[in-house]
């Protein structure tokens, strides 16, 4: 396909339009089909020819100048779904066969008089940026910026000033139909981010205001978008997966105006979407929406930047994994043992699920901290983590958070939305939770709950989500890290660790390659496959066997705890097959802590 | 005022009735008169008056053309004008609301549409023709009949079932009939497979047909009495309705989560004019609108906008909004539950509240959106909704219990049956028949607990249950059999518990460390609002009929086990409070499971002190298993393999024959309903003979001790775990394999639980009274030697003696075993309630 007559990322519905139309002039043509080969035309754009690039990205900086109608490309995690929407796909306009499809408002006025309408259904989510996503995941658009930045920035400002306008409207609006979104808005607020002293806590007021922020609007780096799906089977969408969005965004503010009839009494069965999602940003009336053409799942190793595509030589991991262990040594103030079971609970994932239990999990506790300490490697662990993961959080577990916060996602009916939650995490995510700052006191029944949903993250990575009439479990997959001054009673960890530090030593340069390595090696090394021969097998059986003979104390928690290290040990080699080599590393690892506890 | 609807249009010209408008969904477009027909017929002394043009076709346009009784009398500008409902009865296809002849034909709108036919009328844009309908279904309501009653020679005798049932709406006043969707389908496939695909067009005939009847039984019947369908044949997911749906009937499920108020719908609206005071006749609701007359009706007045609504002479009607959201089980893994819309109207009104599960048979509609409330353009989105015909309250989410004696009820029954559709009974007879059934169904409870199997297998009894029995003279028997599980820590008994809690009906979940007495019987509040007091249920009331799982058995306070021993033999709570006395009923399994009092298992001491319990209570459970963490190699490599595979395996390969869950819901909830096993001769001489030989095994020879091995209680549990396990192959008779299983888990459970360790023989006595037959006798010795030590050392009367010289003596005297002041202290005490001794601290004083 040379020439195109239109622009795909500038006019994307163009595109839309006239190859339906084309498709609508041929014989044959059947107004049930509802894929005429507009996206394969995209697909083909995107991926064969690489234009992929050249589509803007969208979040909260360029929604500034990009031109609604356009194509975009928009990085989010999946926090609500609206159910389906019956929209008219097809109809008759005159003799000829208009589509809506990709688009909020048709084209055309619909009377009533079209003879034909073929009604078609879309699915709504609504999307979020990944809670935590740390900054260097986000994708330099300079090139892109430049690129448009030269569109119209007078005719934006006008826009601005009646939208601000407008705003004012909206939110009376808001208030008039009783969704007071304000209020709690404001006590999460209060709650959630209390004295701000430790660094820790800094990190973590980050952290969780870009999660209230989806419900304020305030940050501006956060923006939440209504994304529609089109024809795609519902198993490919899950909650609180993370998705690449390539579709046209719209910011219609034509919808508004059915706001006027509220008053009607049959309002309330219909439960407009668009009504109840809050105003973002002041330049905008509502949250944007985003017709999806294509959209395809992320996984860590796609947030890399540059990407390069490394086949995982083993030397190269295996030398990659000296210098990451060296600087996480050095992080943990020269504690190379806490430093190794560092490594392996960065590289662990949930790989499996067996009924209730989530084989490959691997939390830590590091024990033995003071308040002081906790402050100082504390912040250092949690700025280094953050520069090599993807979606970091920090918890600082008062005694006040635990009362106040609400973890879990919880439905709102008012609203008919899901209103999140701090452990609503995409896949991947890591928690550091502090106990060192939890004090002697009373808990209350939110508190309570609270401890029970952290505890049931820790043992099975699942997290209830509250419907009100039922909780609903979902399953999670994220890395928690703990710090407590003894053994945390309240959180248990798979890994119960002293920490000894013997050096404050000041933290190393880290070059800005270094870290790309280390997150490529941290990446990609986690999603290997990874198996066990048959002979390995037997002498790992007949370990086991022999170290609960030797004391009964040993059960199924420590077998797990063990195979688990075995695998995340060979894969951080680099090696899918456990050798007896990383048997024994894990062993041994093991008799240290063991000598460490007592 | 009026109540406006997003209607798409406003076009209502007289004159055009067809011309200008079509509903948006594609072919399914209704009738032009369906709403009309909706409405109900009414004899009215006016009745020119309000005949109004042919309703709209678009069916989206009325928020609710269908469910309400509108008092109006609406009629079409064709065949039927002018005519009342009694008029109709004569002939009802001449009021139906289309006709060939004023639908235009419209070569695309119909699926085998015929014009050129010699007349007979059709719904317009379908083949459906309204004649035929009309008789098919005069023919079902009239001829219906259950199959049972079919079989007899009388059968034409006995009235149909619908014309029963429509002679009882009338002496009730009722205003619905229920009809059974299996019912129709039952009668006439065909007529079914057309009420489902166009449910408005049916139903309205259905409507008419309805009245013609009623007025024929009784001319004098005022009021109107409509048809409500439940019990499709198939029901959908709400996840799962699509365009295709739109303007069908639709059966779902799902969880009430949202009421409005009752909104007030006007239906019938009464102007008076300011100036003269002239009351205009009543206008009725067209299209959501009113139109409020701009001038005066009266001759002599002729007032400009002089008319104003007087409200108390305006007609209502109930209308209500539930929203109805997907239950958990139907939500994939990774989604959220989907919600939908109902309309509920009239008596519909407030049946359900939030949280209650539903079934709900309506229509499924989607109505247009206006861009603005004054523009005629619409958008290109809909609001989908169900228009509700029939609500019904269900609790599916478990496994399904209750006796036959409940389910006589033929409504009942109908409702609950629906589970077990006759495929779904086929393959479960056919499972039942395996050989192998009874492992298979032991291997599919908790999969991933592995090894316990007879625990498992008692498990599995306590689901299917034995049968309960209540004599004339009302002595009853209970047929749930209680489980204690005792068990070192880490050996998944809690697990066992959460796994039998999901799958057992009204399971309920409690820790016994968080239980109090009241908690888990019943206790009386007093109302806040009315200050009445009332009768609040506790866990094992609740739990009627199901399973109460109770952890933490030995945490639980001593209060509050006490209360269970009423539970568990009886199965009622008693209540006797502060002006309230009632027995409610808690036929309820119990399934505990404790700790042994030190935290692990002590094999030195004797089951009594480990499990730390009353013997009581302990009598009451049919099976005590102890399940104890045994230093044994193979089991250990048993759990490193399984541990092992667990990690490096891919779980999808290791696919075990095991049933699913819902499966086994199925085969439990069937067997449970439908299979009464009865006890044959040749399993209760086996029965017989076994209690025989378990009395009989104490006495061994050469032994001089009297050792109780089984009680009569005993008897009971076996009688029930092989009812159970005739169950479980779904047999109506219990045989004679049955009873050894039944024996051998008896045995299994009671060598473990029951096991006098200084003997090793199976001792009964350890349970019901906390000591072993040999300990009695130790203590028997004794306390006879005590005795005569006092009776030596003590003078009547004389000098007390020192409890530690006491021992002294003891100990000269016994050589053989040591004695412990412990063990004198209960001696000394025993004499001294037999009134020999007399204690005063640590001084023992003869009487």
């Amino acid at each position: 396909m040379v020439g195109l007559p239109y622009d795909l990322v500038a006019n994307p519905l163009g595109a839309v339009r006239s190859t339906f139309e084309k498709a609508a002039a041929s014989s044959g043509f059947d107004p049930n089909g509802k894929d005429w080969g507009v996206l394969d035309l995209f697909r083909h754009f995107l991926f064969d020819q690489g234009r992929l690039s050249q589509v803007p990205i969208l979040n909260g900086e360029t929604i500034r100048w990009i031109q609604p109608k356009t194509l975009v490309r928009f990085r989010a995690m999946v926090q609500d779904m609206l159910g389906n929407e019956f929209y008219v796909g097809a109809y008759q306009d005159g003799s000829v066969w208009r589509t809506n499809k990709f688009r909020d408002v048709s084209q055309f006025p619909l009377g009533d008089s079209s003879p034909h309408t073929q009604v078609w259904e879309r699915r709504l989510l609504y999307c979020v940026p990944v809670p935590g996503q740390n900054s260097w995941t986000e994708p330099s658009s300079e090139s892109v910026v430049n690129q448009c930045k030269d569109f119209i920035p007078q005719q934006r400002e006008k826009r601005r000033r009646m939208d601000d306008e407008a705003i004012d409207d909206m939110n009376m609006l808001v208030s008039d139909n009783g969704f007071q979104v304000s209020p709690s808005v404001k006590k999460v607020k209060e709650d959630g981010c209390p004295s701000t002293s430790s660094q820790t806590q800094d990190s973590l007021s980050e952290g969780y205001c870009s999660n209230t922020s989806m419900v304020t609007g305030i940050d501006k780096d956060f923006l939440s978008c209504l994304v529609k799906i089109y024809d795609s089977p519902e198993s490919d969408l899950k909650l609180n997966d993370v998705f690449e969005f390539i579709g046209i965004l719209t910011l219609d503010s034509e919808l508004n105006e059915d706001k006027d009839d509220h008053d009607e009494p049959d309002n309330g069965f219909c439960d407009d979407v668009m009504v109840h999602l809050p105003p973002n940003k002041g330049f905008m009336l509502q949250v944007p929406r985003l017709h999806c053409l294509i959209h395809r799942k992320l996984a860590a190793p796609d947030f890399l930047r540059g990407s390069p595509m490394m086949e995982p030589k083993p030397h190269f991991v295996r030398e990659m994994r000296e210098v990451l262990l060296r600087h996480l040594t050095v992080v943990l103030g020269n504690d190379g043992i806490a430093a190794h079971f560092m490594l392996l609970h960065l590289l662990s994932r949930v790989h499996t699920r067996v009924d209730t239990v989530a084989v490959g999990k691997l939390s830590l506790n590091l024990t033995c901290f003071s308040k002081e300490s906790a402050a100082l490697f504390g912040s250092r662990l949690s700025l280094a983590l953050k520069t090599l993961l993807p979606f970091t959080h920090c918890i600082p577990l008062t005694l006040e958070y635990l009362n106040s916060v609400s973890l879990a996602p919880k439905k709102d009916y008012e609203t008919n939305r899901l209103k999140t939650g701090v452990l609503q995490l995409a896949e991947g995510s890591h928690i550091i939770i502090d106990e060192t700052q939890l004090e002697a006191g009373t808990l209350n029944s939110v508190g309570m709950e609270n401890a029970r949903l952290l505890r049931n993250l820790m043992e099975l990575q699942r997290v209830e989500y509250d419907f009100k009439y039922y909780k609903m479990e979902m399953a999670a997959d994220v890395q928690l890290l703990i710090f407590s001054e003894a053994k945390s009673n309240i959180l248990p960890a798979d890994i119960v660790m002293p920490f000894q530090p013997s050096s404050v030593g000041s933290s190393e340069v880290v070059t800005a390659e270094a870290l790309e390595a280390w997150r490529w090696y941290l990446a990609t090394v986690k999603s290997l496959p990874h198996s066990i021969e048959s002979e390995m097998q037997k002498v790992v059986e007949n370990d086991l066997v022999a170290a609960r003979q030797a004391d009964r104390s040993i059960g199924s928690h420590d077998f797990n705890r063990w195979l688990t290290m075995g695998r995340l040990m060979s894969l951080s080699f680099g090696e899918t097959c456990l050798s007896l080599e990383h048997w024994q590393m894990v062993k041994e690892l093991e008799r240290l802590r063991r000598e460490r506890l007592k | 005022m009026a109540s406006d609807s997003p209607a798409a249009n406003v076009n209502n010209g007289p004159s055009s009735p067809d011309d200008s408008y079509s509903s948006p969904i594609g072919n399914t477009l209704s009738s032009p008169g369906d709403a009309s027909g909706r409405r109900r017929r009414r004899p009215s002394s006016t009745p020119s008056a309000f005949s109004t043009p042919s309703p709209p076709r678009f069916t989206t346009s009325d928020a609710n053309p269908a469910l309400t009784p509108t008092p109006s009398y609406r009629t079409r500008h064709g065949t039927g004008a002018g005519r009342g409902r009694r008029a109709s009865s004569a002939t009802p296809i001449a009021a139906t609301p289309s006709s060939t002849d004023d639908a235009p034909a419209s070569s695309e709108g119909g699926d085998g549409y015929d014009a050129e036919d010699v007349r007979p009328t059709y719904v317009w844009g379908t083949n459906i023709s309204v004649e035929d309908v009309n008789e098919a279904i005069y023919r079902f309501l009239k001829h219906f009949r259950e199959r049972s009653s079919q079989s007899g020679e009388d059968a034409l005798l006995i009235e149909g079932k619908y014309e029963t049932a429509i002679k009882r709406v009338l002496e009730f006043e009722g205003d619905s009939l229920d009809v059974d969707a299996h019912d129709v389908f039952a009668y006439d496939p065909d007529l079914y497979t057309k009420m489902v695909r166009y449910p408005l067009e049916v139903l309205a005939i259905f409507d008419i047909v309805l009245m013609n009847m009623v007025s024929r039984i009784d001319p004098l019947f005022e009021k109107h009495i409509q048809t409500r369908i439940f019990n499709l044949k198939s029901s959908t997911s709400m996840r799962n309705l699509n365009p295709s749906d739109i303007e069908r009937m639709v059966s779902l499920k799902g969880m009430i989560i949202r009421c409005s108020s009752i909104i007030p719908e006007i239906r019938e609206a009464v102007f008076r004019c300011l100036v003269c005071g002239y009351y205009s006749d009543p206008v009725v609701v067209n299209r959501g609108q009113i139109t409020e007359p701009t001038l005066c009706l009266k001759e002599e007045c002729q007032a400009r906008n002089s008319m104003s609504l007087v409200h108390n002479r305006c007609r209502f009607a109930d209308k209500q909004i539930v929203r109805l959201q997907e239950t958990p089980d139907e939500i994939p893994d990774g989604g959220t539950p989907h919600t939908v819309s109902l309309l509920m109207h009239d008596k519909l009104v407030d049946t359900g509240k939030p949280g209650d599960r539903v079934e709900v048979t309506g229509i499924y509609r989607a109505m247009t959106v206006r861009v603005g409330p004054t523009q005629r353009t619409v958008k290109s989105l809909f609001k989908t909704y169900i228009d509700c015909l029939h609500i019904k309250k269900t609790d599916k989410s478990r496994m399904l219990t209750g006796d036959p004696k409940e389910a006589e009820n033929p409504v009942g029954r109908s409702t609950e049956d629906i589970t077990f559709d006759e495929e779904k009974v086929k393959q479960l007879k056919e499972l039942s028949k395996l050989p192998d059934i009874y492992d298979r169904l032991t291997r599919s409870l908790a999969p991933n607990i592995w090894e316990l199997d007879d625990v498992k297998k008692g498990l599995l009894c306590q689901l299917f249950g034995g049968n309960a029995l209540s004599l004339p003279s009302g002595a009853s028997f209970r047929g749930d059999i209680n489980i204690l599980l005792v068990g070192d820590p880490g050996t998944s008994k809690s697990q066992l518990l959460q796994y039998i809690h999901k799958l057992s009906p009204r399971g309920i979940y409690t820790s016994g460390r968080g239980s109090s007495a009241v908690g888990l019987t019943a206790y009386v509040a007093k109302d806040p609002e009315t200050g009445e007091t009332v009768l609040e249920s506790g866990a094992l009331v609740l739990s009627d009929r199901g399973i109460c799982c109770i952890d933490e058995f030995d945490k639980m306070s001593e209060n509050a086990r006490s209360m269970l021993h009423e539970v568990m033999e009886q199965q009622t709570v008693s209540i006797a409070k502060a002006g309230i006395i009632a027995s409610l009923n808690a036929r309820t399994s119990v399934l505990a499971c404790a700790n042994p009092s030190g935290s692990r298992y002590n094999p030195r001491l004797s089951v009594i002190d480990n499990i730390h319990l009353p013997p009581t209570l302990l009598s009451r459970f049919d099976l005590i298993y102890l399940i104890l963490d045994k230093a044994d190699e193979q089991t250990d490599r048993r759990l490193a393999k399984h541990i092992v595979s667990l990690h490096f395996e891919n779980p999808e390969s290791a696919v075990q024959d095991v049933l699913d869950l819902s499966t086994l819901t199925a085969y439990v909830s069937y067997a449970r309903r439908h299979i009464h096993p009865q006890l044959s001769d040749e399993a209760a001489e086996e029965l017989t003979r076994g209690y025989v030989e378990m009395r009989r095994r104490g006495n061994f020879p050469g032994s001089s001790k009297k050792v109780i091995t089984a009680t009569p209680r005993q008897i009971e549990s076996l009688i029930r775990l092989s009812e159970a396990l005739a169950r479980i192959r779904f047999s109506e008779w219990v045989e004679h394999r049955d009873v050894t299983e039944a024996f051998r888990l008896l045995e299994v459970a009671m060598q473990q639980s029951a096991t006098d360790h200084s003997t090793g023989t199976i001792d009964m006595d350890l349970i019901t009274t906390g000591v072993s037959a040999s300990e009695r006798m130790r203590r028997e010795s004794l306390l006879s030697t005590t005795r005569n030590i006092i009776m030596e050392k003590i003078q009547l009367g004389g000098p007390s003696m020192r409890l530690l010289e006491l021992l002294e003596e003891l100990k000269k005297q016994i050589s053989g075993s040591e004695v412990h002041l412990n063990d004198l202290r209960n001696a000394v005490s025993t004499l001294a309630s037999e009134g020999f001794v007399a204690v005063h601290g640590d001084s023992v004083k003869r009487m």
